[in-house]
């Protein structure tokens, strides 16, 4: 799921490094809604702004959990 | 009383409103009282007519610099926050050494309606006009909280300190809009009423992802400006929808022709593609080739450098754009698209020729064009179609941070593609044409 969801997100978001362990720092609102959407869609989850925390959001293996939880929840 | 700089509205909101909140930034705030003094502390540093290029930020000291550089006599030129050194380093060299006529208060910059980043010099006497339009188009009011999101480098965020400081109102800013936590913080401010300007992509975010949130605020939210670019009309039929009491603006305004006219799309209409009368310091005509034209005194003075871009938009106390658009019996103007290569992702007009030129230095790049592409936030974006040389791989993160490096961040292609040829016409142009018609 990790490469995937990488995979999805250096495709909609190219300058952003996924990389990072600060994630959140480098994105901007376009960022955080492209991540949100994207996720929401290839996995069918719902997801808001109350997910968009600087925790969630913090490198791609928090994405991850964030995806799992919910998929978890569904 | 009016008053014919702005920095003069804030000497006077420091006497008659001293202990008010001039600006409120994350934990800070500062009073107008204590604003002033800051800003006459700080204006020691800059001299009469020098232009001062700086990088903008999103909180109180951008206010102290911006005042207190109008407050020496200086004009300010507010950059991109994030502008690459040597882009930041190039416009210092290039403005600093620019003859700027005496009236002349800031330079922004700006991809100008032909073409690659013009600085666009605006006067006091615009900036004050601004201001005016703005109170009386949108009634903004002494006791508002008005919160910005944006980049004060952009007319969209910097005009919203003209009406307010001419008020003595109140300021939140907000860097962006991606932790929307902070932004329903900010609603939650003691206020009695509270306004902000959004980029369409950002309505389309808060729709998505917080439509409900949104709504609990309906009684306190005044009004809400979206502009720069053309916002969906199912979005502007949802947001009167999810917001019924309050007004929702769509305004035709540039850094070339200040703020022009708006229009309150919450008025059981909803027309798409309306942007209201013009306000009192503009005129709209509609020329012969059916392009909008704009007088008033909202004008920019010229492009700092260059006068015979200047003349090929500004003639006879006239703004010539490349927007079509009517006005209809009502007065009321409605635009009807651009004729124009420039493309607006989001609110930030882009030329394509600019990030092409960027690209066409990278060594794996045989052609390429810049084009605009449907998108399902921002309504469009930039897409790179890019024909490489024999072996080469597309490697879409290298040719975005390469672009990034020499570039704004507003103007890097979000999507890439490996095409075999870019379409050329018979005299071996680019066809740009083809590629709008063929990426609706």
């Amino acid at each position: 799921m990790k490469e995937r969801i990488r995979q999805l997100l250096e495709d909609a978001l190219p300058l952003v490094d996924f990389d990072s362990d600060f994630l959140f720092r480098e994105l901007d609102s376009l960022g955080v809604t492209t991540i949100l959407m994207t996720l929401s869609e290839e996995y069918h989850i719902k997801l808001d702004a109350k997910d968009a925390t600087p925790k969630n959001l913090k490198s791609l293996d928090s994405l991850v959990a964030l995806v799992e939880s919910k998929l978890a929840k569904n | 009383m009016a008053f014919s700089k702005l920095v003069d509205y804030l000497k006077r909101d420091a006497e008659i409103y001293p202990e008010k909140i001039a600006a409120i930034a994350g934990s800070e705030k500062i009073t107008y009282k204590e604003l002033y003094a800051k800003v006459l502390e700080r204006s020691a540093k800059f001299k009469k007519g020098e232009v001062v290029a700086f990088r903008s930020s999103q909180d109180i000291d951008f206010l102290i610099t911006y005042f207190a550089i109008h407050q020496a006599g200086a004009i300010a030129a507010p950059l991109e926050k994030d502008i690459p050194e040597s882009r930041f380093k190039e416009i210092s060299e290039m403005i600093s050494s620019s003859s700027v006529p005496e009236e002349v208060a800031d330079i922004l910059f700006t991809t100008g309606t032909t073409g690659k980043s013009k600085g666009v010099m605006i006067s006091h006497r615009t900036i004050v006009s601004n201001g005016e339009n703005l109170i009386e188009g949108q009634l903004f009011s002494h006791n508002l909280l008005f919160i910005i999101n944006g980049p004060m480098n952009h007319i969209g965020s910097l005009s919203k300190i003209f009406p307010t400081t001419m008020l003595g109102s109140t300021i939140y800013f907000l860097e962006g809009m991606k932790d929307l936590d902070l932004f329903f913080q900010a609603l939650d401010y003691p206020a009695d009423k509270v306004a902000t300007f959004f980029v369409p992509a950002t309505i389309r975010m808060l729709l998505q992802f917080s439509e409900e949130r949104l709504a609990s605020y309906k009684d306190k939210i005044d009004f809400i400006e979206s502009g720069a670019a053309p916002l969906p009309h199912s979005d502007m039929l949802k947001l009167c929808e999810v917001l019924p009491n309050t007004r929702l603006y769509n305004t035709y305004a540039s850094t070339e022709t200040g703020i022009i006219s708006t229009y309150n799309f919450n008025d059981g209409r909803c027309t798409p593609g309306c942007l209201g009368k013009p306000m009192s310091h503009s005129k709209v005509i509609i020329t012969e080739e059916g392009k909008i034209s704009c007088k008033g005194d909202t004008l920019m003075t010229g492009y700092v450098n260059d006068p015979l871009l200047t003349a090929t938009i500004l003639r006879d106390n006239t703004i010539f754009t490349s927007d079509l658009g009517v006005l209809d019996e009502e007065g009321m103007l409605h635009i009807k698209g651009r004729e124009s290569d420039v493309i607006n992702v989001g609110g930030f007009k882009v030329a394509p020729t600019e990030v092409e030129d960027v690209a066409m230095s990278l060594p794996e790049v045989k052609d390429c064009i810049c084009i605009s592409v449907e998108h399902k936030i921002t309504g469009r974006a930039l897409k790179l179609l890019v024909v490489l040389k024999e072996g080469e791989t597309l490697n879409k993160q290298r040719i975005a941070r390469f672009l990034k490096e020499k570039l704004e961040a507003y103007k890097v292609p979000m999507l890439y593609e490996q095409v075999e040829s870019v379409k050329r016409t018979y005299n071996g142009k680019m066809d740009r044409k083809y590629y709008t018609n063929n990426n609706q």
